[in-house]
């Protein structure tokens, strides 16, 4: 059963790829937003 | 804080399970290691589902006057966005997994299509969200869809459990080959990568609301500057 | 004003705007029948392998100009302020909803009648169970005129409503879809026994989007 070990990698790997890239936009549209609203107050 | 803290402690309980679900957890007598993909396919469904329940109730809310607020709208979209993300994982996972046991990519079995009918249900709500230019306009617009939407996926579920019924073929591979969680390692893991699965819907669903929140009435606040920009200019310098 | 009387009114004026414009005849069935010759090229005509799938052609090919005839209904609203005309009739959302509804489910009578004969002409279709294949195709209609009414009063002001409705509509309709063609199926194969189970669930998911829309489309006027 082996060389299904081949699937599981690729699953494993689409799924913590897909939830990293997430979640790498989330932070860093969340630290730009912030960075804009800062300059707003001026 | 609270979200850095969040953050820490679904990083380390996603690599955790990672360890638990390949290395950790014997293979299965029937499937070998291809049921591996079932620490990932469960949670996911798992969390998908409480996506969109979430997603009801704060549409819920919100159309109700009383406790209405911009919050639960935000709170909605923010939910729908992270499950619908979960659901396209769980198909793929479900495929992912179904290829080396059942033979094919898929199977119109009824818990794989009324999944991916719900992935385009929600689907088709993110992109009303992105519709509405005031909160006002989007929020009962997308409260309505929301619910609508919930109140359809039981008797999607429904029609298409008995639509399986006519038409599973009496093969030799079983589609429902569903995994048993024997010994102690298996329903462990399985039941840790839920709790992984489910800090980490919670960290995202805070995340995005936090964004969500932020950039509310951005546009608005950016077009109110504009004008008093051009109203404090003098009289000479405007054009003509 | 009842609210019989208000929707009778409401679906009058539209019947009576198609009936002078008719885009629903001349546009939409014709839309519906090419889409049956459609499936036609992209399927084996010969084997019988057409007439064995007719019934869910046949329902694939009605929601989709379905579709058509949603975003016809809604069209007619967005010129000429017909908006705030509706609006500012006074006339009860409920009412107006049944209207429009009414409205859509007569046109999609005449369109599944003549692509019902579509299908026994092109498809070679024998035709068995009549009183099944009605009883499926009234809930059937109600149901997706019913969801494509209150998706569509959704769409109303929206950006990109020609393509946001239809994605909206056809993942919702999925029991209209499956019931109808099981129905249709099993009418057809001189089952009947098995179709009606069908029809209540037809009748179900009816009632709901009725429900559901009456109650929202107000509110949804209000907002568009």
């Amino acid at each position: 059963m082996d060389h299904n070990w081949g699937y599981v990698a690729a699953g494993f790997t689409i799924t913590f790829v897909t939830l990293a890239a997430y979640s790498g936009w989330l932070w860093q549209r969340l630290r730009r937003t912030r960075r804009s609203l800062a300059d707003e107050g001026d | 804080m609270t979200l850095k803290w969040l953050t820490g402690l679904t990083v380390v309980s996603l690599a955790v399970t990672v360890v638990l679900a390949l290395v950790v957890a014997p293979a299965d007598a029937v499937q070998g290691d291809a049921y591996r993909l079932m620490y990932l396919h469960v949670p996911t469904a798992w969390l998908a589902y409480l996506a969109f329940f979430v997603t009801a109730v704060a549409s819920a809310l919100w159309l109700w006057p009383r406790t209405r607020s911009t919050t639960w709208d935000l709170l909605a979209g923010a939910s729908a966005e992270v499950g619908v993300i979960f659901t396209g994982l769980c198909l793929a996972m479900g495929s992912f997994w179904g290829r080396p046991i059942w033979g094919t990519w898929w199977e119109w079995d009824a818990r794989v299509t009324t999944t991916a009918v719900l992935f385009f249900l929600y689907l088709g709500y993110l992109a009303l969200r992105r519709t509405g230019v005031t909160a006002a306009e989007r929020g009962k617009r997308c409260a309505i869809a929301a619910l609508i939407a919930f109140a359809d996926v039981p008797v999607v579920h429904f029609s298409v459990t008995w639509w399986e019924t006519l038409h599973q073929d009496a093969t030799v591979f079983n589609p429902k080959l569903d995994v048993h969680f024997e010994g102690f390692w298996m329903p462990f893991t399985l039941v840790f990568a839920v709790f992984a699965f489910t800090l980490l819907y919670a960290t995202l669903v805070t995340a995005r609301l936090q964004l969500a929140e932020l950039e509310e009435g951005k546009e608005e606040r950016e077009l109110e500057r504009a004008i008093e920009r051009r109203v404090r200019v003098p009289a000479e310098q405007v054009p003509v | 004003m009842s609210i019989l009387r208000s929707s009778l009114l409401v679906a009058g004026k539209d019947l009576r705007i198609e009936r002078r414009s008719r885009v629903a005849m001349q546009q939409v069935l014709p839309f519906g029948a090419i889409v049956l010759v459609l499936f036609a090229f992209a399927l084996d005509p010969d084997r019988g392998l057409l007439s064995r799938v007719a019934p869910g052609l046949f329902w694939t090919a009605v929601l989709l100009a379905a579709l058509l005839a949603v975003g016809r209904a809604f069209a007619v609203e967005e010129g000429n302020a017909a908006r705030d005309g509706l609006r500012l009739s006074g006339l009860d959302g409920i009412a107006i909803f049944f209207g429009k509804a009414v409205a859509i489910v007569v046109e999609l009578a005449v369109l599944e009648v003549v692509l019902g004969l579509g299908v026994v002409v092109l498809y070679d279709v024998e035709v068995h169970g009549l009183l099944l294949i009605v009883a499926a195709a009234i809930p059937a209609t109600i149901g997706l005129a019913a969801t494509g009414t209150v998706y569509g009063v959704l769409g109303l002001g929206v950006r990109a409503r020609e393509t946001l409705v239809p994605l909206l509509v056809l993942p919702a309709v999925t029991p209209v879809m499956l019931g109808g063609t099981q129905a249709f199926d099993a009418a057809l194969d001189g089952r009947p026994g098995d179709g009606w189970p069908w029809v209540q669930l037809l009748w179900a998911f009816a009632l709901l989007v009725v429900t559901l829309g009456a109650l929202a489309f107000g509110p949804l006027l209000e907002e568009s």
